[in-house]
């Protein structure tokens, strides 16, 4: 867990306190980071700069509650801006950022709502009522993090072209089966 | 801990909610050495220092950029720190300049997860780094009686 006393012990130098939130955080960043596509060495340097910018920005911080929708807005940024860059497109000055990323009404974050097992379990609940075949991709996209479309294609026995365009309907239809549970709540 | 209701909303994108599938799958656990780097960066904490941030540079007027070097600037208390960045042989030049210059006493530290480098400021404010591995870095400029003013974090990769 971390808390105010947690973030006071980082800011105060303590690195055992440090270590406890990266345990903490360490698989979000790591996961917003994949969900982008990126290798894992790639994901490596994302992530690597995002805890670097973490150390940089705490003092600003401070508040427990908005780390982690700090590190996923960071995170994803960062993400973003190598894919870019990997796919070509030539940046000549990286470090554009937004003032403060922090508390811009992240949310309605996924990711963030998973840092709670509830929300992780309820989410897969829904998955496993999923028809196929939005069931097996999701199954197959969680268990193999590195294979490429082609393979996930294949492995769901449609062709690569149709991978995207069904991975896409069955994220809109896993949406509207969270939503109106929360529409009651 | 609250969490607000429309988590899972329509107003996420695809990315978070595959972040959000896989995180609470556990399929894909952090490696060890990515958790250890995220550990070592607490190591290059500096307390006290004013974070320069990244500026607009106005574009050289009539000139492509042909994407070589790449000027980089970055401001905070009153201080400009311009970077000059170039590659060769897959490593990272790094030639930059304090304005205004801070005179005597004042150094420059460039560092980088893996190694710091530390040059005297030439009475113009320069400074010259050769030979730097790609990847995250950032320049520390310390100035006698002030607070080290340090560049927010950033990555170069060779081209």
């Amino acid at each position: 867990m971390v808390d105010q006393h947690t973030i006071e012990a980082v800011l105060a130098g303590d690195q055992d306190a440090w270590d406890v939130v990266v345990k903490h955080f360490g698989p979000l960043v790591w996961s917003v980071v994949r969900a982008h596509g990126l290798s894992a060495a790639d994901a490596s340097d994302v992530v690597q700069g995002t805890w670097l910018r973490l150390v940089e920005s705490l003092p600003g911080i401070r508040d427990p509650e908005r780390i982690s929708s700090w590190l996923c807005t960071t995170a994803r940024r960062e993400a973003a801006l190598l894919l870019r860059r990997t796919r070509g497109e030539q940046l000549t000055a990286e470090p554009v950022e937004p003032a403060d990323p922090v508390g811009a009404g992240h949310s309605a974050d996924p990711v963030l709502a998973v840092l709670t097992a509830d929300e992780g379990r309820r989410l897969w609940r829904a998955v496993e009522s999923m028809d196929e075949p939005c069931r097996s991709l999701f199954r197959l996209m969680a268990a193999a993090p590195d294979a490429g479309v082609h393979q996930l294609a294949g492995r769901l026995g449609m062709p690569t072209g149709s991978y995207g365009p069904t991975r896409r309907r069955c994220l809109d239809r896993l949406r509207s089966l969270l939503v109106p549970q929360e529409a009651a709540s | 801990m609250t969490r607000a209701p429309s988590s899972f909303g329509s107003s996420s994108d695809d990315e978070s909610l595959i972040a959000a599938l896989r995180l609470a799958s556990g399929h894909d656990p952090v490696p060890d050495e990515v958790t250890a780097t995220a550990r070592a960066a607490f190591g290059l904490r500096l307390p006290g220092a004013a974070t320069a941030r990244p500026l607009a540079v106005p574009a050289p007027s009539g000139i492509r950029s042909t994407g070589r070097a790449r000027l980089l600037r970055f401001g905070a208390d009153g201080l400009t720190v311009d970077l000059d960045v170039d590659s060769s042989g897959g490593l990272v030049d790094l030639a930059g300049r304090v304005c205004p210059p801070p005179g005597a006493g004042a150094r420059a530290e460039v560092r980088t997860p893996c190694l710091t480098e530390s040059r005297e400021l030439s009475p113009t404010g320069q400074f010259a780094v050769v030979g730097l591995p790609p990847g995250w870095f950032s320049v520390v400029c310390h100035r006698p009686g002030h607070p080290p003013v340090a560049t927010s974090w950033t990555r170069i990769r060779p081209e």
